[in-house]
């Protein structure tokens, strides 16, 4: 097929209606606005909906019906934006419905500023809203990737029915790179099913519902999901090792766009001759904790972990959990916008291996 | 790339003309024209100033190029300190008064993406009649609305309606940024002939990134070509952050156009009244 130039928030758009997906429902917010900006052309030649909301909790809800219904669906928004979402994210979960939504964060914490970031990775693996539930985070670290992902995020919320989000940093959903895409023109609709709602003519009626009054009925129900989110957590790890010259003696972790900055030092000091590996997750949730601690203990003997996020450390827990003590691990990170650049990241890899 | 031979087709921006305007849809290439004809029309000998009219897009404007435009003498017209990396609607209260530069200054707009980036310019229309401005078109085969002739033409159609100016040329600017191939300008130079033929547009010159422009399948097409080099760089691309580099640079404030710094009265008067 033919390549195209997209920002990364129009690929995601596009990869969404190539899923089969033409229902939108979101607000605008910098830097994501170019999502909803290109659905709104786009869908109406597929025969889509879209529908700007009066807020982002409008708009989970209105994701709420739609799968509730049975279509395929999908709400964009920016870090505040998915902060107003939580408590729908947590009904829709509740309910067992399939849905992606799209994060393209800025940076924070409250109104913070409209630069790429990576500090919802909270807010994003260890849930939005209440109660014991999760959802699927996919983060991508290019414009194709972000395409491919969108199209993933579809399968599983289909799958596993649950929310899944893509969570791509600002630069990501704001960059431009040639795409292409597996699939012509419209994707599928969901496949038939036994649980949405839609008219109960001539069978037994169905209910979406998350209130369980009942204690022993509403532990079931979260031993139910429990045991989902554990068979996701088996199956659905995703990550991205670049091991260099083993053993190494530098596992460096980064995803997103941190990780392309990260390779990019990478290189420059592989060519001094520093021994150095990038683990890149793809999936924030299920976090691929098993793959890391292999790539941990295939470093050498004495080799330790470089986490560069651009956050306060986030993920960084993550990382002590797979690591469980067995290496030592730094950490670089920067807020508000601020890109770190190849040097800086090369700078703190120098530095890394010289303690 | 002092010392090379000059990017810019000779005649491209005809001596006489004093106002001229970068329009396009989303990812058509403006920014990256537009900072790459301030540049080289400095380094002609040309006074240029250029303001930074992108109100639409967060990142990627030719803000981000500001420092580098500067060191070639472009005067850098953006929103000061923070402003500058908002996504608020502003307007440089310099710019109005850049419609009417003074004598022997040149000055450039980068203009946002599609008809709502265009939108802008529709203010100034009182201030312009036509003949005393050039409004070119940047067309990218390779992006999704602007693949045929029919979407270049809605395109250049919507941003004549939203900014109320006529477009007065077109640049064809086919590419992929690091993928373009020969194959992609010479497409997209066919396809911008075609909609140069329906709409009665001049073609202006066709865009190529520096080693694709020297291609022979390049160099035969029947216009000019316009040479670029790439300013607008994801972070990993480049070693040091422009963020940094920027932060480091003293708050804004209007430039003389030109180097030296010989300072033209007019723009004394306007650099005086900048607070």
């Amino acid at each position: 097929m033919t390549k195209v130039l997209m920002k990364g928030n129009e690929a995601l758009g596009e990869a969404a209606v190539r899923a089969g997906c033409v229902h939108f429902f979101g607000y605008p917010i910098t830097p994501q606005t170019e999502v909803p900006e290109y659905l709104v052309k786009r869908l109406p030649e597929v025969g889509g909906v879209f529908l700007q909301a009066e807020s982002e909790v409008a708009s989970i809800n209105m994701i709420y019906g739609a799968a509730g219904v049975g279509v395929k669906c999908l709400t964009s928004s920016s870090s505040p934006g998915i902060s107003l979402m939580a408590e729908g994210m947590s009904y829709i979960a509740a309910c067992e419905l399939p849905c992606v939504i799209i994060n393209i964060m800025r940076a924070g914490p409250g109104l913070g500023g409209i630069l790429p970031a990576q500090s919802d990775y909270f807010q994003a693996t260890r849930g939005h809203g209440h109660g014991d539930y999760q959802v699927i985070v996919l983060a991508p670290s290019s414009v194709q990737e972000a395409v491919d992902l969108m199209t993933l995020a579809f399968e599983l919320s289909e799958t596993y029915r649950n929310p899944v989000m893509v969570c791509a940093d600002g630069m990501i959903g704001q960059m431009m790179e040639p795409v292409e895409f597996d699939r012509e023109g419209r994707g599928p609709p969901l496949a038939d099913n036994d649980w949405a709602l839609g008219g109960a003519d001539g069978r037994e009626r169905r209910i979406v519902n998350s209130l369980y009054l009942t204690p022993e009925d509403l532990d079931a129900h979260n031993r139910k999901l429990k045991a989902k989110y554990d068979l996701i957590a088996e199956r659905e790890r995703r990550c991205d090792l670049d091991a260099g010259d083993e053993p190494a003696d530098l596992l460096v972790v980064a995803f997103g766009t941190m990780a392309r900055i990260c390779k990019s030092a990478i290189d420059l000091v592989r060519d001094e001759g520093l021994k150095v590996a990038l683990f890149r997750p793809i999936t924030l949730n299920p976090f691929p904790f098993s793959e890391l601690r292999a790539a941990m203990d295939a470093l050498s003997e004495r080799g330790s972990v470089l986490d560069v996020e651009m956050s306060m450390g986030q993920m960084l827990y993550d990382v002590r959990l797979a690591a469980e003590g067995s290496r030592a691990i730094a950490f670089y990170g920067r807020a508000g916008g601020v890109v770190p650049s190849p040097d800086d990241v090369a700078t703190q890899i120098r530095e890394a291996l010289s303690t | 790339m002092s010392g090379a031979v000059s990017p810019l087709p000779p005649g491209l921006v005809a001596d006489d003309v004093r106002v001229l305007m970068i329009v396009g849809a989303y990812g058509s290439g403006k920014t990256e024209i537009a900072v790459n004809l301030a540049i080289a029309l400095a380094q002609s000998g040309r006074r240029v100033q250029l303001a930074d009219l992108d109100l639409v897009n967060p990142y990627f404007r030719s803000r981000e190029a500001r420092r580098l435009m500067e060191s070639h003498g472009v005067r850098v017209v953006v929103p000061p300190g923070a402003l500058a990396s908002a996504d608020l609607p502003i307007v440089m209260r310099e710019v109005p008064g850049m419609l009417q530069p003074p004598e022997g200054v040149l000055t450039l707009f980068d203009v946002g993406g599609d008809d709502v980036g265009a939108r802008v310019l529709s203010s100034f229309r009182p201030l312009l009649h036509d003949g005393a401005y050039e409004l070119w078109q940047v067309l990218n085969e390779r992006r999704p609305f602007t693949s045929d002739r029919a979407g270049c033409v809605q395109a250049i159609r919507s941003i004549e309606a939203s900014s109320r100016l006529r477009v007065t040329g077109l640049i064809a600017n086919a590419h992929l940024i690091d993928e373009t191939t020969a194959d992609v300008v010479v497409s997209g130079c066919r396809l911008a002939r075609d909609v140069a033929e329906e709409t009665g547009l001049p073609l202006r010159c066709v865009a190529a990134m520096a080693p694709l422009a020297a291609d022979p399948a390049v160099a035969a097409l029947d216009a000019p070509v316009l040479r670029l080099v790439r300013h607008m760089l994801p972070p990993w691309s480049v070693r040091r952050s422009a963020a940094t580099e920027e932060s480091a640079l003293p708050a804004a404030h209007p430039i003389p156009i030109g180097k030296p710094v010989a300072v033209h009265p007019a723009n004394g008067r306007e650099g005086a009244a900048h607070g």
